[in-house]
C-alpha cells in the first residue's frame, strides 16, 4: 500500500516534468562508441529536459528492427545509425530525412568531417542524409617491437634487400608476413579472418586495393577480372595456407583478434577499433607492443551515420540532439573516452593526440581510405563475395573462377540498380 | 423422413465435439494456417524487402528460380546428408544409450539430469561454446590432443572436417533428446513379452530383435520423424559456426533462405524456397508414417 502511494506521488511530481520534456528513442548496436554516448547522454538531458531511451542490440538484429519501423507511417525511434552497408538500400527506398535545411538552419559546420567519412555516411549524391558517428577504417595491426629489433632488421634486410620497416608498399608487407612467419614455433606472419560473409569480402578488398585493384571503374563497369584482383586473391590463399595458424579460413574478427592478442601473430589486419583493445590487458598479451599503420595503397573504409528516419516521430528533437551529439566538445568528449573520431577538430586536439598517441597514424588510414561499393544492393554484392572468396580459398575454385563469377553477379546487381545500362 | 432430420445422439455428440474444439482450430489457424497462406502468396509476387507490395504478380516465378539456381541445389544436397547424418547417429547413438538406462538399477536420475543439460542449452550458445572449444591455437579441444601428440586440427577451416563438426555438434547437443524418448518408450514396454522369451531361451540379441524393436516401432517411427523434422530446419548453429562456409560446404537450406530474404532482401524467392521446403517435410513425413504403420 505505501509502495502504492509512493508510486502516485512520484508520478504526480513527475507528471508535470514530463509534460514540459520529450523522450526521443534511438536504435543503437552493442559496440563501444555507444557506451560512450550513452555515458555523454545524462548532459543533454540536463541541458534541454529531452529524455533520450537507447535501446542497444546485436548488429544482426539491427536491420531485421530497423525495417518495419521505417517503412511504418510513424515508426518508434527519432534517431538512427545507419551502416554504410544500409546507406543504398534505405536512400533508395526513401526511409532517410534530408538535413540540408536543417544544416543551413542551425549553422552545423559539417566541413570539420573527413571528407572519405562524409562522403561514405553523409552526403548521397549532393543531399546529405546522415552525420558521421563513427569510423571502422582497417588497417594494419602489427608488432611494433619486433619490427624494431634491430636482429631482426639486419636479418630482414639481408635477405630481402630492404629495410624492416613500417611496411610502405605491398610487397614489403609480404616480405614480412614470410620473414615473421615460424610454424614450427606457433608463431604466424599474418591472421586472417576467412568468415564469411563480411570478414572475408571486408578482408579481402584491402588485398584489393593494396594491389592497386578497384571494385569498378568510374562508370560502375565491375573491374574484378583485372590482374590486380586475381593477384589479391592469390596473395590472400597464400597468407591463410602459407602464412596462417590452422583454420584461419573459418575466423571471425573475435577469433582472429584473440590469435593476435594472445602473440601468436606478427600482423592482423582489422578494423581501427581494436587498436585500443590491445592494450587491455584482461584480453591481450600484447600490451604496448601493437601498433596500427595503413595498408600500403590505402585500405578499407568503414562508418557508421546518425540519421533521422521518414517515420521519426518527433524529427525537431532529434535534430537537436545530433546537433549536440555531434558538437565540438561532445565529439571530445566520445573521443576522450576511447570513440574512434571522424572529425578534424577532434583529430588535431592536443590533449588527445597525448592520450592516443595513435591518431596519426589513423588519419593516414583515413586519408588513404578506399570506399566499398555502396549501393542498393550492397548486402547481397557482400554475400556474393563471400561465398565465392571463400570457395577460393579452400581450393573448390581457382581465383580466375571466383572472380569472374562475382565479376558477373556484380555486373547484374549493378544493372538492377540502374548504375550501368 | 423426419427421422433423418432429426439428430441422434451421436450427432449431437459430434456437434458438441466441434463446439469444444473451435476455439483451438481458430489459434491454430491464425497462428499457423494465415503465415503459411502469407507465404504462398508471397511466393507468387515479385515481393522484395525494398518493395513490400503485392503489385506484381509473377506466378511460380520464385520457384523456377529458386530450383535452376545451382546455390539453392548445392544446400539441398548438404542438408540431405546433414539430416541423414546427424538423424542415424544420433538415433543409432540415442538408442544404445536408452538400452544401457533401462538396465541402470540406481541413481537412474542422475543420468537422466546430466542427459538433459546439453538439451536445455540454447542453439546459438551451444554454437558459442563449441567454436571457442574447437579454434584451433588456442581452444581446448585441440590443446587436450595435442597432449596425446594429435597435430591440430582444423575443426572448423577445412570444407571436409567442418561439415563433420557441425555433424557432430549436433549430436552433442541433440542425441539425449533421442535417449530420453527411447528410454520413455523401452520402459513403458510390457514384461510378459520377455519373461516368455527367456523361458524359451532366447539370446539378447535374440530378444533385442525380435520383440524389443516390433514393440519399440511406434515410438521409434515418432522420435524419428521430431528429430528429421528439427534436423531440416537447422539454422542456428550454422549461422553462429561456419556461415555456410567454409566455401559452401555447410551451407544448409535453412540458412540460404535467411539469406535470401534478409541480405538479398527478396522475400518471394525465399518464400517459394520455404514453401518446397513445407512440400518436402510434408512428403516425408507421410511416408514415414506409412513405412512405419504398414511394418508395424
Amino acid at each position: 500500500m505505501r509502495v502504492n502511494m509512493l508510486l502516485a506521488a512520484t508520478a504526480l511530481v513527475a507528471v508535470p516534468m514530463l509534460a514540459h520534456g520529450q523522450t526521443i528513442s534511438i536504435l543503437m548496436e552493442s559496440v563501444p562508441d555507444t557506451r560512450f554516448v550513452q555515458e555523454v547522454v545524462p548532459q543533454f538531458t540536463e541541458a534541454t529536459g529531452i529524455e533520450v531511451d537507447i535501446e542497444v542490440v546485436n548488429y544482426a538484429e539491427m536491420h531485421a528492427k530497423l525495417v518495419p519501423q521505417l517503412v511504418a507511417p510513424e515508426g518508434s525511434y527519432d534517431v538512427i545509425v545507419v551502416d554504410f552497408y544500409w546507406v543504398g538500400e534505405f536512400i533508395k527506398a526513401g526511409w532517410l530525412q534530408p538535413l540540408d535545411d536543417r544544416i543551413a538552419e542551425s549553422g552545423f559546420d559539417t566541413s570539420v568531417y573527413v571528407p572519405v567519412l562524409f562522403d561514405l555516411v553523409g552526403q548521397v549524391d549532393g543531399t546529405t542524409y546522415m552525420l558521421p558517428f563513427y569510423n571502422y577504417a582497417m588497417g594494419l595491426t602489427y608488432r611494433k617491437d619486433l619490427l624494431e629489433d634491430p636482429e631482426n632488421q639486419a636479418a630482414f634486410e639481408a635477405r630481402y634487400g630492404m629495410p624492416l620497416r613500417v611496411p610502405e608498399t605491398w610487397e614489403e608487407y609480404k616480405n614480412q608476413v614470410a620473414f615473421f612467419t615460424d610454424r614450427e614455433a606457433g608463431f604466424y606472419g599474418v591472421v586472417n579472418q576467412g568468415l564469411r560473409p563480411d570478414p572475408i569480402a571486408m578482408e579481402w578488398s584491402n588485398y584489393l586495393f593494396a594491389n592497386g585493384g578497384q571494385f569498378h571503374d568510374e562508370n560502375w563497369n565491375p573491374t574484378l577480372t583485372t590482374p590486380e584482383a586475381v593477384q589479391a586473391l592469390e596473395d590472400y590463399k597464400m597468407m591463410i595456407s602459407e602464412y596462417g595458424p590452422v583454420g584461419a579460413a573459418s575466423f571471425g574478427f573475435d577469433e582472429a583478434f584473440n590469435v593476435a592478442a594472445q602473440g601468436q601473430a606478427y600482423s592482423y589486419l582489422t578494423y581501427n577499433m581494436f587498436r585500443t583493445a590491445y592494450d587491455d590487458p584482461e584480453i591481450s598479451a600484447v600490451v604496448g607492443k601493437m601498433e596500427l599503420a595503413p595498408v600500403p595503397n590505402g585500405g578499407l573504409n568503414g562508418a557508421w551515420g546518425w540519421a533521422i528516419p521518414v517515420s521519426s516521430p518527433d524529427p525537431d528533437a532529434a535534430w537537436q540532439f545530433l546537433q549536440w551529439i555531434e558538437s565540438p566538445e561532445i565529439a571530445r568528449q566520445r573521443a576522450m573516452l576511447g570513440g574512434s573520431p571522424t572529425r578534424f577538430d577532434v583529430f588535431d586536439d592536443p590533449e588527445l593526440n597525448a592520450t592516443y598517441p595513435y591518431y596519426p597514424a589513423l588519419r593516414a588510414l583515413l586519408d588513404t581510405a578506399h570506399n566499398f561499393p555502396v549501393f542498393t544492393y550492397t548486402p547481397e554484392l557482400v554475400d556474393i563475395m563471400g561465398r565465392e572468396l571463400s570457395l577460393a580459398v579452400v581450393g573448390d575454385k581457382t581465383s580466375e573462377e571466383a572472380l569472374a563469377a562475382i565479376q558477373e553477379e556484380f555486373t547484374e546487381l549493378a544493372r538492377r540498380d540502374g548504375k550501368i545500362e | 423422413m423426419s427421422a433423418l432430420f432429426a439428430p441422434t445422439l451421436a450427432a449431437r455428440d459430434r456437434r458438441f465435439g466441434y463446439a469444444m474444439a473451435a476455439p483451438a482450430i481458430v489459434v491454430l489457424a491464425a497462428i499457423i494456417l494465415a503465415p503459411v497462406a502469407l507465404a504462398l502468396a508471397t511466393s507468387l509476387f515479385d515481393y522484395t524487402l525494398m518493395n513490400m507490395t503485392f503489385d506484381r504478380f509473377i506466378g511460380f516465378d520464385n520457384f523456377v528460380a529458386a530450383l535452376s539456381s545451382s546455390e539453392f541445389a548445392n544446400s539441398m544436397v548438404v542438408t540431405t546428408l546433414f539430416v541423414i547424418a546427424v538423424v542415424a547417429l544420433e538415433f543409432v547413438i540415442g538408442f544404445v544409450v536408452a538400452l544401457m538406462l533401462t538396465t541402470v538399477k540406481r541413481g537412474k536420475n542422475i543420468y537422466y539430469l546430466i542427459l538433459l543439460i546439453p538439451l536445455l542449452i540454447n542453439p546459438v550458445v551451444v554454437g558459442l561454446i563449441w567454436r571457442m572449444l574447437l579454434h584451433p591455437t588456442l581452444g581446448i579441444v585441440n590443446w587436450l590432443l595435442g597432449g596425446i601428440g594429435v597435430p591440430d586440427i582444423d575443426w572448423l577451416g577445412h570444407p571436409g572436417t567442418a561439415f563433420w563438426t557441425v555433424v557432430l555438434v549436433d549430436i552433442w547437443h541433440q542425441v539425449s533428446f533421442m535417449a530420453v524418448l527411447l528410454t520413455a518408450g523401452l520402459s513403458a514396454l510390457p514384461t510378459e513379452p520377455y519373461e516368455a522369451a527367456r523361458a524359451e531361451g532366447a539370446g539378447t540379441l535374440q530378444t533385442f530383435w525380435y520383440i524389443t524393436l516390433p514393440l519399440m516401432k511406434p515410438v521409434i517411427a515418432v522420435t524419428l520423424l521430431i528429430r528429421l523434422i528439427f534436423a531440416i530446419k537447422t539454422y542456428d548453429l550454422i549461422y553462429i559456426m561456419t556461415r555456410g562456409g567454409p566455401g559452401d560446404a555447410t551451407d544448409l537450406i535453412s540458412y540460404y533462405i535467411y539469406r535470401s530474404a534478409f541480405a538479398r532482401l527478396n522475400l518471394g524467392e525465399a518464400a517459394a524456397m520455404a514453401i518446397l521446403l513445407m512440400v518436402i517435410v510434408i512428403v516425408l513425413t507421410l511416408a514415414l508414417f506409412r513405412t512405419m504403420r504398414a511394418r508395424g
